[in-house]
This record gives C-alpha cells, sequence and structure tokens, in this order.
C-alpha cells in the first residue's frame, strides 16, 4: 500500500511537473545535516511562490538584535497543510528548528519544523 | 486563360498552407520526466558538484568565488535564468506555432515562460540574429531551422547565467543549440551549450517529456521580492582560495577532489578509470541518496 502511495506520488509530480522550486540549491545554501533550534517573534511572514520566508528577531547574548530568514514551501504547498498567509502574525513567539546556512552572515533557516507555545500550534515537514 | 490563373492561383494557396514535409507539428504541453539528475533539477546540487562540466580555469575560477547568497539579493531574487533553464531546470514545456497572418506559414515557435525562464521565441522565418552590438537579456534572441524532422534552435545574444544551481555559468558570449526531436508522443530536447569564456567544449544535457493532454501553465506564479538573509549593499561572495566547501563531495560520497572540480575530462565514462583507485565508496549513504528529485 504504502509502495502503491509512493509510486502514485511520483507518477503524479512527475506528471504535473509543477511544483515549487526554489531559485537557489538547497544542498548549496544549507548545511543539511545539521540542526539548530531559534526561539524568536515574528516580524514578517511572506507567503509567497516560489518559497515563503518567515522573518524573526530573537538577541543574542550581547542583547545585539539578530534578524533571521526562514526559508520554507510555497505558499500553494503550504495552503494545503493548513497553513494560511494569517496563520502567523506580527509579534507572535515561535521556536523554529532548521538546518543552518552555509553563510554565517545571512542568519538564515530552512525550516523543519516551527511551534508556537502560546496556543501550541506547530507544523513539521519537508518541502522541495 | 482565366481558368489557368484560378488553378495556379489554388495551387499556390495549397502549398503554402502546408508545411514543408519534414515539418512536424511539436505543439501542445509537454510532460517533463525528471528521471535525470535528480538532484541537479530539484533540491539542486552540492556547492563544489562541477562534475561533468567541460570548464576552462576561468569557469573554474568564477564557480569557486560563487557565494548561494548572491542570487537572495534582493535585486537579483527575482533574475530570470537563461534559456538554459529549459536543461537545468524540472519543469514542463508547453508550445505553440505563431502563424503569419497573411501567409499562414510558421512565423515562430513558442515556449511558455517558467516563473524563473522567459518565453523562448524562435523565429523561423529567416531573419537575421542581430548585431554583435545589440542588448543581451537573460531570453536572448533565438531563431530555427528544420532538419528533416527535427527543428534546431539557435540562441544568442544571452546576459551571464548558470548552468548548474552553484555557481557553473556561461558568459554573454555563449550559444545554445536546441535539438527538438519529437517521438510519437514523446519528445527529446537535446541542448548544447558552446561558451568561448569559461568552457573547452559544448555541455551537452538531454531531457524527455510526454505529451499531456494536462496544460502545462504558462509564466507561473509572480516571483516577489523579500528579506532572504542578504542585507541590502552586501555582495556574498568568496575571495580566491577562500571558498570552505571544495571538499564536500569527497567528504560524503568519496569523490576525488580533481573529479568535482570538473574539466572536460569528466565529461566522459573513461575517466572513471583514471580516477578508479581514489575513488572510496563511503560506508553509508546518508544524505541524497537519490530517493526523489527533492533532495532529501
Amino acid at each position: 500500500m504504502k509502495r502503491k502511495l509512493f509510486v502514485l506520488t511520483f507518477a503524479g509530480v512527475s506528471f504535473l511537473g509543477v511544483r515549487a522550486y526554489a531559485h537557489h540549491s538547497f544542498a548549496s545554501t544549507y548545511l543539511e545535516d545539521q540542526k539548530v533550534t531559534v526561539e524568536a517573534d515574528v516580524v514578517q511572514f511572506l507567503y509567497r511562490n516560489p518559497h515563503s520566508f518567515l522573518q524573526l528577531e530573537s538577541k543574542d547574548d550581547k542583547g545585539k538584535t539578530i534578524t533571521w530568514a526562514v526559508e520554507w514551501g510555497a505558499g500553494g504547498q503550504l495552503g494545503s497543510q493548513g497553513v494560511q498567509k494569517d496563520t502567523l502574525r506580527i509579534g507572535d513567539h515561535v521556536v523554529v528548528q532548521g538546518q543552518p546556512g552555509r553563510d554565517p552572515e545571512a542568519h538564515r533557516l530552512r525550516m523543519i519544523n516551527i511551534k508556537r507555545p502560546s496556543d501550541g500550534w506547530t507544523w513539521k515537514g519537508n518541502f522541495d | 486563360m482565366t481558368r489557368n490563373k484560378i488553378i495556379l492561383s489554388f495551387a499556390a494557396v495549397l502549398c503554402a498552407s502546408f508545411p514543408a514535409l519534414a515539418e512536424i507539428d511539436l505543439s501542445g504541453s509537454w510532460a517533463a520526466i525528471n528521471h535525470e539528475d535528480a538532484l541537479e533539477r530539484g533540491g539542486g546540487p552540492y556547492p563544489d558538484d562541477w562534475a561533468g562540466l567541460p570548464f576552462n580555469e576561468a569557469g573554474r575560477a568564477k564557480a569557486l568565488s560563487f557565494s548561494q547568497s548572491t542570487i537572495s539579493m534582493p535585486e537579483r531574487i527575482c533574475w530570470f535564468q537563461t534559456q538554459w533553464h529549459i536543461a537545468a531546470g524540472p519543469f514542463s514545456l508547453r508550445m505553440w506555432a505563431v502563424p503569419d497572418p497573411i501567409t499562414g506559414r510558421v512565423q515562430a515557435w513558442m515556449i511558455g515562460a517558467w516563473e524563473t525562464r522567459a518565453p523562448m521565441t524562435i523565429w523561423m522565418d529567416g531573419r537575421p540574429h542581430p548585431g554583435k552590438n545589440a542588448p543581451h537579456d537573460q531570453t536572448g534572441f533565438t531563431t530555427g531551422v528544420w532538419n528533416g524532422n527535427e527543428l534546431i534552435a539557435t540562441t544568442t545574444h544571452l546576459k551571464t547565467g548558470y548552468i548548474r544551481r552553484n555557481g557553473a555559468a556561461s558568459s554573454d558570449q555563449a550559444t545554445i543549440t536546441t535539438h527538438f526531436l519529437r517521438h510519437g508522443d514523446m519528445l527529446t530536447v537535446a541542448l548544447f551549450m558552446d561558451d568561448p569564456v569559461y568552457l573547452t567544449e559544448p555541455y551537452i544535457l538531454t531531457r524527455s517529456y510526454n505529451l499531456s493532454t494536462n496544460p502545462v501553465a504558462i509564466g507561473g506564479p509572480p516571483c516577489i521580492v523579500g528579506d532572504e538573509g542578504v542585507e541590502p549593499g552586501r555582495v556574498p561572495h568568496y575571495l580566491p582560495g577562500k571558498n570552505p566547501y571544495t571538499d564536500e563531495m569527497t567528504k560524503r560520497y568519496g569523490i576525488p577532489e580533481e573529479a568535482e572540480m570538473g574539466g572536460a575530462q569528466t565529461m566522459y565514462p573513461e575517466y572513471r578509470d583514471k580516477i578508479k583507485d581514489k575513488f572510496k565508496l563511503p560506508a553509508k549513504c546518508t544524505l541524497n541518496c537519490g530517493n526523489n528529485a527533492g533532495g532529501n
């Protein structure tokens, strides 16, 4: 059954040939075998194609503000998983786990999962 | 006399209405069969995976200077890729013919745009390419001719672009020759990249498509510029000798560094024999092991 589902899914993706597509390479942009966790506040949620971006702000050890850019799925992809453009609002306090970017100056993550402790809302998954 | 004129006119109209016998119809929605180069066309290649690219030293140096954050600069986020993206991207093709309104002959073949690539207009009316000083852009200028059942399109006047999404570049002097070969409901597209600036030999990729009754979207959703983590004014790059990711394919997959650095010899099967003693098969593949186009 699982195999059938995989085959059908693969056939669907191949046949339609329509999906989100990052303009950059994930393997070149992120350290895919590493994970970091960031606790921060939402300052912007750009719900868009080809990929959505969540901007977060946190403080480092010295109190300096760090802005994080968290790459997420395409608008359509997230919509089918229950994430809408107003699911996250400015000021929401969230805990994000993601793959760190290779460029340390960019403070960038590829989303693995996100949790909003205030109401327990969570999302986790994969996107391409 | 009048009757003869009518017959001749009718014959002329008939001849003008039908293409030469060798031409075939390429119109329709062609669904990509993404069974080749899955990581390169899907999630994207590793930063040092330049194996199989016929680089010269300039091409290699340019690729080594590339930081992936470059294309997260606000002014570059929504850049179109060049027409080479037909080969490097995963998308399907929508093709249609544009008839001349007077003669009915095919004036141009069109390939619809993607969200990351401009449409390709293949002019079939014999017009020349613009002069060498004419402006270049990511779309380029394309003309086509029939060679039997094969449509051959030649694209010039491109801006610099990427031939692999990890910094491997083509220059504004590059020429792309695209061969369209239809076999019933299958389409093979073979693309040749000739670039005197960054390549020593043509770089060749083929792509396959199935004719589909499901319409392939043209254009895709609009790109919206947003903050991807690179503040305005910063130009991400690596200075010569400072790229920290030149041994990742070696560490992860046991591929010798000389192979991942590309060069024409790495395109050919016999190169395997040359490096067979340097290749060490990893005990286990832990990441991007070929299970789907998305990468992980």
